[in-house]
């Protein structure tokens, strides 16, 4: 006889019963199979197969009658009240989730595909947050972060995007001074340095940090300290403390490098710190300390000097109060100096947040919004999933009802299910957003946040996962179980035949869940495809040059050897001339920028003009190579010649847009206008007229879009071309145009430029083209991909869930088909039937998500580019097709089964 | 609960309460009677018989005792309880007006 005692125990061990009534039912229950055994034995069975029979019989499920020896504690007790948790709620939950688990054991493939839909939707959910998380909700690791603001002064004609964030001392000094706002004021700005190392020399991001900076910031050193009051004492020891990044990327993480001597831009400075990590502040290498002194100074390439303000509200105040009260300070300054401001400006004062993200900030929340999407298609499809598999264990709820389970336990076990997918979704989840943040950090342009951002998973993102999973089998388990319970379930000894199809209510679940989820994957594709017609239109704009085949590089002359124009040309001309001479380079040119990004902004006048308003126009120096290089088309007068470059001559070439702003269609060649901006840098010009000899076509002059720059959305700014020759200021930038590949050229320039002052630093070399794109089209480009990536996962999901609820209707709907046949319906007809009822709730589907998507289309209507429309019809009607013709193919695989149809088969059902 | 839906509810109870009836019956011997006197259309297997025999014990319709008989294992044997037996009775009254109904029903149909 075999022993059964120990298969009976394990199975109550979960139970938890008190001794003596676990070995009471142990014996009873053993005497039975016992019983059972010898009747099958004597009844001509083996031994092994008598065995296996009654084991079976200790499991066995599926006959009306059915049940679980798990039911056996469960069955006395009455059902949970809902909110009452009775001693046994643990246990219960336990046993519960166990049971769930034993589920999915044996159905694995609805596991699968329920934990694969969860994990995706929570992985692209986690993933997108958590890039929310770090670079707009906590980018700076800086002390009360949330109140450390920014001033904008922009004109009344202007965006505040487009407004000035640089200020002079003067005005630094005076917001310190004379605000109510503010805890504390600070500024920083631009100051790169070159330094010796080895033979040759290199070039490092220095900032200038005026005192307070880094109380105001308030993180400690990692090695060494930070700046203090004393450093900007007159005549205290030059220091200067360093980022960690630079420290091991340019030092190797070397220890040794603290308290050495660095002779920066002349100086030798003392390397006092190391900060930690994430501090970054405007992404520099250095921080350098530097008292702002009042009048005007110039700084940085003997460009005025310009502060980056950073301010400090005080507690109660607000961004708005903040900038009313900067807004009389500002006045107050316009009235002695006019010339600075617009004649009508407003103030702004803006979270430090915004002044990188910008832009980048709608795109990252409508992102979040379309994975949000997403979970929610993954939400509705499992939950068709568990509705359809909720019809087929009718039976087993059936059972459950009658041996004592009350309504609120069957929820809650279908619950504990759903939170079981739930939480194997999200475990899938997180490391797909981990793989997914990886590829987010490489693929993301790295100038659009913050330096200060690390866009890792951290404790913030992983609450919000958790909060997913335990939200997410609300969404999906709940109406599947409360269809469950509310379903009659009390008629365990219903026919042994097939079930009652799902039932009128389920149905109509089922349908409005594949309704609902048409809908939102339309929203989601139409989101994309607005986002794309946008990007095509942005490419489509003419940039006024051909940037391809055009190397660029920033060249850092030694600041203290390069004052004056003369310097300068003296550099240069040997520069360019051994530059021309490389094999492949066809012509190379000196520029102080080159587009996207503008020139430097001067007031202007025009002989024979006298505005209202001061005028305005980009100002930008160059060699007479420079259209010829960038292939910049004339449409009147000439370039510049070699010989008017040598000479310094004062001669002018303008843009088209000077042209028709300033002079309405008139002659400009010949006329004469003014740069009041040359009259107040380092090495400045004494009545700079000069004569308009050329008209050039417009060229992109609005920089990249954020830094409070507009990008190719910006109008384009009246712009003015001079010899370089003129000024020893500004930046100098070298673009060359070469039969190869830019990049190829870069060792060649370098020789070519040490070889003629080894103390010149090569920055940012790259392609034009390449520097461009990054620019203008990665910001866009990445929103693109990510969007076009989550509506393609979502035209999945929806094609799957399109199809598992088809081919579950038709499986049931066999029989019926059968009898169609039978009585002589064609399988076109057949076909027809079955693709028209999956068509019909696609195509509802769609309807919701057109309305759907019109009421979304305002809220990225902001991100479209300005000819594209919300509604745009192309790219509706284009995305209505892709769905439909998505849902034709979802239904054409259960209608072909279906009309492969045996009428005597189904019929043989019965 | 409407009465329809009690009926159902009933039904296997009624099954049980009805074999103990006449004497004490322990577990394998109900199972084998149902699957006997239904000619095998309705079977009780191990897993779903004990849990609604220890219910039932548990409302305290029928009683379950262990019982010794020399030269065997010992059984627990179940008896109707007094206040089984008004369960009995009135869901085998309540039984019998349902089949009667659907019986007046389907006949109906066939007349």
């Amino acid at each position: 006889m075999p022993e059964w005692r120990e298969e009976i125990a394990r199975r109550l061990s979960s139970l938890k019963l008190d001794s003596s009534r676990e070995s009471d039912i142990i014996e009873e229950l053993s005497q039975h199979l016992d019983d059972r055994y010898l009747e099958l034995v004597s009844g001509g069975a083996t031994d092994d197969d008598a065995r296996r029979d009654v084991l079976m019989e200790l499991n066995y499920e599926n006959l009306p009658a059915q049940g679980r020896l798990g039911m056996v504690r469960e069955a006395p007790q009455e059902p949970v009240a809902p909110g009452k948790s009775g001693p046994n709620f643990f246990a219960n939950l336990w046993q519960d989730l166990r049971y769930a688990l034993r589920q999915f054991r044996r159905n694995p493939g609805f596991a699968v595909v329920a934990i694969v839909t969860l994990g995706l939707g929570i992985g692209a959910s986690t993933a997108i947050f958590s890039v929310v998380d770090n670079v707009l909700l906590e980018p700076f690791p800086y002390r009360d972060a949330g109140h450390i603001v920014f001033p904008r002064i922009h004109g009344s004609t202007q965006t505040p995007d487009e407004g000035r964030q640089g200020y002079s001392s003067d005005e630094l000094l005076e917001f310190a001074r004379q605000n109510h706002s503010f805890e504390s004021v600070i500024g920083t700005a631009d100051d790169p340095v070159l330094y010796k190392r080895g033979a040759g020399v290199e070039w490092l991001y220095g900032a200038d940090m005026t005192p307070g900076s880094f109380e105001f910031f308030a993180m400690p050193a990692l090695y060494g300290r930070v700046l203090q009051p004393a450093d900007y004492k007159p005549g205290a020891a030059p220091v200067f403390v360093m980022r960690y990044k630079t420290w091991k990327s340019r030092f190797n993480s070397d220890p040794a490098v603290l308290n050495k001597i660095f002779v920066l831009n002349g100086t030798a400075r003392t390397l006092v710190g190391i900060m930690p990590p994430r501090f970054g502040w405007y992404d520099a290498d250095l921080w350098i300390p530097k008292t702002p002194h009042p009048g005007i100074s110039t700084a940085f390439a003997g460009l005025p000097e310009r502060w980056f303000v950073l301010a400090r509200l005080k507690p109660g105040v607000s961004t708005a109060q903040a900038a009313a009260d900067l807004t009389a300070v500002v006045n107050r300054m316009a009235k002695l100096r006019p010339q600075d401001y617009p004649a009508q400006f407003q103030v702004q004062v803006e979270q430090i947040g915004h002044s990188v993200s910008g832009h980048f900030e709608s795109t990252l929340y409508t992102v979040l919004v379309a994975v949000g999407l997403l979970l929610l298609i993954g939400c509705v499809n499992v939950a068709n999933l568990m509705l359809a598999r909720a019809t087929a264990r009718e039976k087993e709820f059936a059972l459950r009802a009658v041996l004592g389970a009350g309504r609120v336990r069957l929820v809650r076990l279908l619950l504990v299910e759903s939170l079981g997918l739930a939480i194997g979704g999200a475990a899938l989840g997180v490391v797909i957003a981990w793989g997914g943040l990886k590829l987010i950090v490489v693929t993301m342009p790295p100038d659009l946040i913050p330096a200060e951002s690390v866009i890792a998973l951290n404790a913030q993102v992983m609450a919000f996962t958790l909060v997913l999973a335990v939200l997410t089998p609300l969404i999906f388990g709940l109406a599947p179980a409360l269809q469950a319970a509310r379903r009659d379930l009390n008629d365990p000894l219903r026919d042994m035949g097939r079930g009652v199809i799902g039932g009128f209510r389920t149905a109509r679940l089922r349908d409005a869940a594949v309704v609902m989820e048409v809908a939102v994957s339309l929203a989601l594709l139409v989101g994309a495809g607005l986002l794309m017609h946008s990007f095509l239109a942005l490419r489509a704009v003419n940039l006024g040059l051909q940037a391809d085949h055009v190397f660029k590089t920033i060249l850092l002359l030694p600041p203290d050897r390069y004052k004056t124009a003369e310097q300068v040309s003296t550099f240069f001309r040997p520069v360019l001339a051994r530059v021309k001479a490389i094999p492949g380079v066809m012509d190379a040119a000196e520029s102080s920028s080159v587009p996207p990004e503008s020139g430097q902004d001067s007031k202007v006048e025009v002989s024979g003009k006298s505005p209202a308003e001061p005028w305005h126009a980009q100002v930008q120096n160059v060699s007479e190579a420079y259209f010829r290089v960038l292939r910049i088309p004339f449409e009147r007068g000439r370039a510049f010649t070699e010989a008017e470059i040598n000479d310094a001559r004062k001669v002018a070439v303008v843009n088209r847009k000077f042209v028709s702003t300033y002079l309405s269609g008139e002659d400009p060649i010949g006329r004469r206008v003014k740069l009041l901006g040359l009259e107040s840098v380092a090495d400045s010009l004494r009545e700079p007229w000069f004569e308009i000899v050329g008209v050039v076509g417009d060229v992109a002059n609005q920089g990249a879009p954020g830094y409070g720059s507009g990008g190719l959305q910006a109008p384009i700014a009246p712009q003015v071309w001079v010899p370089y020759s003129v000024t020893g200021s500004g930046m100098q930038v070298l673009a060359v145009r070469s039969a190869q590949m830019p990049m190829a050229l870069m060792n060649e320039v370098q020789q070519a430029v040490w070889a003629t002052d080894p103390g010149v630093a090569l920055v940012y070399p790259d392609a034009l083209e390449h520097a461009i794109s990054q620019g203008l089209y990665a910001g866009p480009r990445f929103a693109l991909l990510l969007m076009i990536i989550f509506g393609c996962v979502g035209l999945i999901l929806v094609t799957l869930g399109v199809y598992s609820v088809l081919a579950y209707t038709t499986a049931q709907r066999t029989h019926e088909i059968g009898i169609r046949m039978a009585l002589g319906a064609e399988r076109a007809n057949v076909l027809r039937l079955v693709i028209i009822g999956g068509l019909r709730l696609v195509l509802a589907g769609v309807a919701v998500g057109l309305v759907v998507s019109l009421l979304l289309g305002r809220a990225v209507e902001a991100q479209l580019w300005p000819g594209v429309k919300p509604y745009d019809p192309a790219t509706l009607a284009s995305t209505v097709l892709l769905l439909l013709a998505t849902g034709v193919l979802a239904c054409w695989i259960p209608a072909r089964r279906a009309a492969r149809v045996d009428p005597m088969v189904a019929l043989r059902y019965e | 609960m409407t009465p329809e839906v009690e009926w159902k509810k009933v039904s296997a109870e009624l099954l049980i309460l009805s074999l103990v009836e006449a004497r004490p019956r322990h577990g394998y011997e109900i199972s084998k009677l149902i699957e006997q006197r239904s000619g095998g259309a309705v079977r009780f297997y191990v897993a779903s018989l004990y849990p609604l025999l220890y219910r039932l014990e548990k409302r305290g319709w029928i009683q379950g005792r262990w019982v010794e008989k020399s030269g065997q294992r010992r059984r627990r044997y179940y008896r109707l309880t007094s206040e089984g037996q008004k369960v009995l009775a009135s869901q085998r009254r309540g039984w019998q007006a349902f089949v009667e109904a659907v019986n007046r029903i389907t006949e109906a149909e066939n007349a």
